[in-house]
């Protein structure tokens, strides 16, 4: 057997593929989290100290502040500087060259800013009651080197900013030993190893090799991931340890110095070992000691966050693994040789969509797992992530109505209030846009109609001219007093009609405005697709007998479909995210009950600055077009004909 | 094709003319604005109990004064003529890339069998059903950011076609769903390559297909208005709609102004339909090929 | 054939320019969203600025409705403008969501402070830290028709009496009209009862006795007194007024271009109102301010340049020739302003006036408010549990928005 043959009925290029992606990716991933556990524990420290040193100075005069920020630099040389902002004046600094107290210079405004922005934090947090800005500023210069900004306090009081420069060198515990590329190398042969053993059979459903090829794939990424997972917890205890170790030296340097005392004693909180809030992490107790449940918290909080991602990575790679073994890699790429003329012809299309289309939407779908609002936004994206969180709120809110005494009060603001009218939105405005637009085609392909040139162009006008202005006309129309078609109906007798405020007359004038607008749009394309049906085909017909409504039935329509259905899945979606004339003509009035889902969705995001929340809201609509997409197709489907 | 009997079509000339007249009765009230020489909508003055023809001439649309004066401001105040020339280029431009895109993507969908077909169709489709208002940020990422096309026509109008070329696969391939297979097939027999079928035959029968498609992606480049204004930096590349907002928004709004700017903005379209309608009507038919 | 080549030639050679045109020969980038008058003036003022200091400034005009779009896409991506100018309301979102707006506290001097008139420096500041510097105002007042009103009233027990007399429901006259349901507008009666949107610490203190009583004053107004017309908007307000059938508006400096020239106007001080103590009524004051961009590479000179804007030599050009109530008091004692009827109108409302809240939470009031008023208005809900609901879905948001980490 030659090379080419045994690959292709082996499973090792298949155990191989998802083997190797799997251990890229968790790789990926455990590096990323490491890394992230390392700067944690770097910052951690640096902000320990930083802390410790603020509570040092916090009841001393300038002097005395002066001095013992000086001392305690010169006992720890990790502390490579420090300096304390009050205003505009630099009130303290542990560099001579700096010539403290003065004021500030004008080179050294973004200290001026950085405190006010740390007293706004501080006092946001109090004032809102609501701890969401971080009073501790930490930057990373190069690799180890920290600066650390927090509140400098005077008797309690916000009094300036402490910046601290700090050098972690050797902090890492693990130090740089990070995990070897060995471990991996060796899982990636062992599949292969196994693969090359593994005689597959693509033509049965399910036999031995298969079984046993998942299996080796199962266990070896699963394997690998464990090990992985106890390696960071690992790292962590380690952290914790070093950061109690660092806390203890710390404390009684202090005890030493009589700078501070601390209390000590088991049942207070460490107030030193903080994150950037400055609430306590809980970890390490005051006396020093590491807590196992602030350690088992700390780990089960970041196992949520990986978690998923691992399993998103391992259903991945063995759905690729299946792929191979049941031979639709190869089918595919075969197929793929065999297509090349017809991929040519689309890729152009494709690509721009791909580059300009979803991007936007991945970034919109991924922003829609998240809690951003304008307040979070410049927060790390994995900060930010909470999961499905934005989606149970949207779809498990079924709060549509309450029963108050004078009936059914409807719930305007709830989603499937705002989906019901989205859908009748919809449902609406095609049936009038079609119905209009078909009628007017077939008067306009009327053979021998004068002027038809005219009433084409006269017609499309509605589409020509800018909405924008128009639907300010419609708008006009309707208003109540001074409307016009208010004046009309008093014209005949009748009373005039308050457009805006009933939840029905207000649909209507959206309905009546978009389908003005729309119908240009149908016409056109009808007239378009009855230019090409033949002629000769209604002089055949008429021959044999058939009546007019015969031949609209047996030859129009269904040359017709063709063009028409197309039309009109993609006007369902466009009106179904038909955004100016809803927001223009009744902007949802009365009290939103005539909102539609993207109106909504850009009221979430636009005036209630909830970002993620309005990308949720976006996703569900998507989802549901989507839904509706594919049904569509599938019936279209089964009666195209070629 | 000989009518036997030659109609007069009174009846569908008066409900056509009728629903002409109704259907332009607002444009008419754009036009009465932008020739009124002011900036607010005229009301319908009406004595106390008004007779049926006083509420008649009441909702009448002229302006109580004619004037120009609306015109001549929005051509001298700013560069509108720039503008639209930046507009006429942006979506010529458009139009070009978007229906070549469109007819060699919608040619395969139609006339090949391969695996992913669908499910292409089904995502030219589904870049339909994104909601477009929180697309600003991630295409000024790519547009400026990643591409440094900022300030320029071509980022625009990559934006715009691949906006419009959805729409015009799925027509497109409609229409080439209807023009039958044999042609191609005698083709081939002739040794035509596929390149020669598609530009000798296909597209010359799908005229009126395309001028409607054409239609289209000219009207997605042509009234876009927030995208020019983000994506320009200078005042003599934006395009007619970002200048007609000029006019609107924020605490003032001159509607006048802004209703002689869409007359004007409009009559380019009137005139791209006016050219495409002779290929809207003199499209070959299948017939007459068969 | 050929000249449509000539056509396909012509847009490629186009393309190309428009390819390499991109240069960034400017040294000072401002973005602001004037057009007509405003802008010769604002253009002629940054041409001044060049001349006097060497530094070349490139002004760019953008359409109101995409200003803030294009701030929020390109400033905290690294592009965009030194310098741009829009009003406070944004402000609060600009600095909460960062990397926007350049805080300017420390460049600022003494003297700069004090040129201002009351409260401007007040809508430039959030939570205690300067952003921008003002540059002009705006706000509503009394606008009548002269040949309808004879003496503008003075208290609400008078502009009632004389709205009375000019009103003609049947013909669609009114006395009064201004845009009620707006709570833009509707602020200034609020601010006469004092009733206010957030307290000092940012809480919501909307659904106060004080707006309750001061949405009960403007029903008074419509329904009671009958003095002013149903459904009313912008266009409305406007389209009335010059056709005579409002003979009173309130209504701000920007509503002046759009009176037509065969009305002849008279501007007055907003009424005191007899049931809120004879206390005057309050407009809200928009602020344009000139910020300094976080990614501007240049802060300095913006800063500078914003300086430029609000000295007195800037703040004659604008406002004589750019019709813009400017914010430096210095010119107030100029002639040339004082004699000119509409400054100087504006400039005496502005004693009774307060800046409308610059913080992000805003946005979030405008849309149940407005809901609230229209049941009101419409006699679908009493003022009190309007606004109490309309407080409710403010409080949610906000709520929403204040999610601690």
């Amino acid at each position: 057997m030659n090379l080419a043959e045994h690959l292709k009925r082996s499973a090792v290029l298949g155990l191989g593929f998802s083997m190797l992606l799997s251990l890229v990716l968790g790789t990926w991933m455990f590096r990323a989290e490491e890394n992230d556990l390392r700067l944690q524990q770097r910052q951690r420290l640096a902000v320990l100290r930083a802390n410790a040193l603020v509570l040092a100075v916090a009841d001393t005069d300038a002097a005395a502040t002066r001095s013992r920020v000086q001392e305690m630099q010169e006992l720890n040389p990790q502390i490579e500087s420090v300096i304390i902002v009050a205003g505009t004046q630099l009130l303290a600094s542990t560099r001579a060259e700096d010539g403290a107290p003065r004021a500030l210079k004008r080179e050294e405004k973004p200290l001026y800013d950085l405190s006010n922005l740390i007293r706004t934090a501080r006092e946001t947090n109090r004032g809102e009651e609501v701890v969401r800005k971080k009073t501790v500023q930490i930057e990373e210069t190069t690799r180890g080197h920290l600066v650390v900004t927090l509140p400098y306090l005077s008797g309690g009081e916000y009094a300036g900013i402490l910046q601290m420069k700090f050098n972690t060198a050797g902090a890492d515990t693990l130090g740089d030993k990070a995990d070897s590329i060995a471990l991996p190398l060796w899982m990636l042969l062992a599949a292969l190893l196994a693969g090359t053993f593994l005689r597959l059979h693509p033509e049965k459903k399910i036999d031995l090799s298969k079984l046993i090829a998942i299996g080796v794939f199962l266990l070896i990424a699963l394997l690998y991931q464990q090990q992985r997972i106890e390696r960071l917890e690992q790292i962590e205890v380690q952290d914790n340890q070093s950061v109690a170790a660092d806390y203890l030296a710390l404390a009684q340097q202090y005890d030493r110095l009589g700078i501070l005392s601390l209390a000590r004693d088991p049942a207070s909180v460490n107030r030193w070992d903080t994150d950037q809030y400055q609430r306590p992490l809980g970890l390490i107790g005051a006396d020093g000691r590491i807590s196992t449940e602030g350690q088992a918290r700390q780990f089960a909080k970041r196992a949520g966050l990986f978690k998923p991602i691992l399993w998103a990575i391992n259903l991945l790679t063995a759905a690729v693994l299946l792929m191979f073994i049941y031979g639709y890699a190869a089918r595919g790429y075969a197929a793929f040789r065999k297509n090349i003329d017809a991929y040519i012809y689309v890729a152009p299309a494709m690509i721009g969509m791909l580059v300009l289309v979803f991007f936007p939407f991945a970034y919109g779908i991924a922003l829609s797992f998240t809690d951003t609002t304008l307040y979070n936004e410049s927060l790390p994206f994995q900060d930010r992530l909470i999961g499905f969180e934005n989606f149970r709120h949207i779809l498990g809110d079924f709060n549509v109505y309450q029963h108050t005494p004078d009936g059914i009060s409807w719930n305007y603001q709830n989603f499937y209030w705002t989906l019901m009218v989205t859908v009748m939105w919809t449902v609406t405005n095609v049936t009038i846009g079609v119905s209009v637009g078909f009628l007017l085609a077939m008067a306009l392909n009327t053979d021998g109609l004068r002027g038809k040139a005219v009433y084409r162009v006269l017609l499309i006008l509605p589409w020509a001219i800018p909405n924008y202005i128009t639907a300010l006309v419609w708008r006009g129309m309707f208003h109540p007093q001074f409307g016009v078609i208010n004046q009309v109906l008093q014209m005949f007798g009748m009373e005039p009609v308050a457009w805006f405020d009933g939840v029905f007359s207000a649909f209507f004038t959206g309905v009546a405005t978009n389908g003005w607008l729309s119908f240009p749009f149908m016409m056109v394309v009808i007239l378009g697709a009855l230019q090409s049906i033949p002629k000769d085909m209604y002089e055949a017909a008429e021959v044999e007998g058939a009546s007019r409504w015969q031949r609209l039935r047996f030859i129009t329509l269904p040359l017709l479909k063709p063009t028409l259905i197309p039309a009109i899945v993609l006007s369902v979606v466009w009106t179904f995210n038909m955004f100016n004339i809803i927001f223009l003509v009744s902007g949802g009035e009365p009290g939103g009950a005539n909102e539609i889902l993207v109106t909504k969705a850009y009221k979430i995001a636009f005036e209630n600055y909830q970002y993620a929340y309005a990308a949720a809201y976006s996703t569900v609509i998507f989802m549901i077009l989507l839904v509706y997409g594919f049904f569509q197709t599938r019936i279209t489907k089964a009666t195209e004909s070629f | 094709m000989a009518e036997p009997k030659t109609k007069n079509h009174l009846w569908l000339h008066v409900s056509l003319i009728t629903f002409t007249m109704l259907a332009l009765y607002p444009v008419f009230w754009v036009l009465a604005l932008s020739f009124s020489g002011q900036q607010s909508v005229g009301l319908i003055d009406l004595p106390k109990d008004p007779s049926f023809f006083e509420r008649l001439r009441g909702i009448l649309p002229f302006p109580a004064h004619w004037s120009v004066k609306n015109y001549v401001e929005v051509w001298t105040e700013q560069q509108f003529g720039r503008w639209l020339w930046n507009s006429v280029v942006i979506s010529a431009m458009t139009t070009l890339l978007g229906v070549f895109l469109a007819c060699t993507a919608a040619y395969a969908f139609s006339r090949f069998r391969f695996p992913g077909r669908n499910t292409g169709m089904l995502m030219f489709l589904v870049s339909q059903m994104f909601p477009g208002t929180l697309m600003l940020i991630p295409l000024f990422i790519i547009i400026v950011k990643q591409l440094q096309l900022g300030n320029t026509y071509i980022g625009l109008v990559i934006v715009y076609a691949t906006t419009s070329i959805p729409f015009c696969v799925w027509m497109l391939k409609g229409y080439f769903d209807t023009i039958p297979y044999d042609i191609e097939e005698s083709a081939i027999i002739d040794g035509a390559s596929r390149l020669t079928i598609f530009w000798r035959i296909i597209l010359p029968l799908a005229k009126p297909a395309i001028a409607i498609t054409a239609l289209f992606s000219f009207m997605t480049a042509w009234n876009e208005f927030i995208l020019a204004s983000v994506f320009m930096e200078s005042e003599a590349n934006y395009t007619a709609p970002v200048g007609l907002r000029f006019f609107v928004g924020g605490f003032s709004s001159q509607w006048g102004f802004f209703a002689a700017g869409s007359v004007i903005v409009s009559l380019p379209v009137v005139a791209l339909f006016l050219q495409l309608q002779k290929y809207l009507i003199s499209g070959l038919t299948a017939g007459s090929v068969k | 054939m050929k000249q449509r080549l000539k056509i396909i030639l012509a847009t490629g050679l186009l393309l190309m320019a428009g390819i390499f045109t991109a240069a960034q020969a400017a040294d000072l980038v401002v973005w602001h969203a004037y057009r007509g008058a405003e802008k010769t003036a604002f253009e002629k003022v940054a041409k001044l600025y060049e001349i006097k200091k060497g530094i070349k400034v490139t002004t760019l005009a953008i359409p109101y409705d995409a200003y803030a779009d294009k701030i929020t896409a390109s400033v905290p991506r690294g592009k965009g403008p030194d310098v741009f100018i829009y009003a406070q309301d944004r402000l609060g979102g600009w600095i909460e969501s960062g990397k926007t707006v350049e805080p300017i506290g420390f460049y600022i001097d003494d003297a700069t402070m004090k040129q201002f008139l009351p409260g401007m420096m007040d809508a430039m500041t959030y939570k205690g830290t300067v952003y921008g510097l003002p540059i002009n105002y705006k706000s509503i007042t009394l606008i009548y028709n002269k040949a309808l009103v004879k003496t503008p009233p003075k208290t609400s027990a008078e502009l009632v009496k004389l709205a009375k007399s000019l009103t003609n429901a049947d013909s669609g006259r009114y006395g009064l009209a201004y845009w009620y349901t707006n709570f833009y507008f509707h602020a200034a009666l609020m601010n006469a009862f004092g009733g206010k949107v957030f307290d000092k610490d940012g809480k919501l203190v909307l659904n106060s006795p004080q707006t309750i009583a001061s949405i009960k004053q403007m029903m008074k107004w419509y329904k009671t007194d009958g003095i002013m017309p149903t459904e009313p908007s912008e266009t409305l307000v406007s389209s009335m007024f010059n056709e005579g059938k409002a003979a009173i508006v309130f209504n701000g400096p920007w509503f002046i271009g759009e009176i037509s020239p065969s009305v002849n106007f008279g501007l007055a001080v907003l009424p005191t109102i007899d049931e809120a103590g004879g206390k005057p009524m309050r407009p809200w004051l928009t602020i344009e301010g000139a910020y300094v961009s976080a990614s501007s590479g240049q802060k300095e000179s913006a800063y500078d340049f914003a300086k430029f804007l609000t000295s007195e030599e800037a703040g004659l050009i604008l406002s004589l020739e750019g019709r813009q109530l400017h914010t430096n008091s210095a010119i107030y004692k100029d002639k040339r302003v004082m004699n000119d009827v509409v400054l100087k109108a504006f400039h005496d409302q502005l004693n009774s006036a307060e800046p409308m809240p610059n913080r992000a939470e805003m946005t979030m009031v405008w849309s149940p408010v407005t809901t609230a008023m229209n049941k009101v208005v419409k006699g679908n809900a009493t003022p009190e549990v309007a606004l109490k609901e309309a407080t409710g879905t403010i409080q949610d948001s906000i709520t929403a928005l204040r999610k601690g980490r």
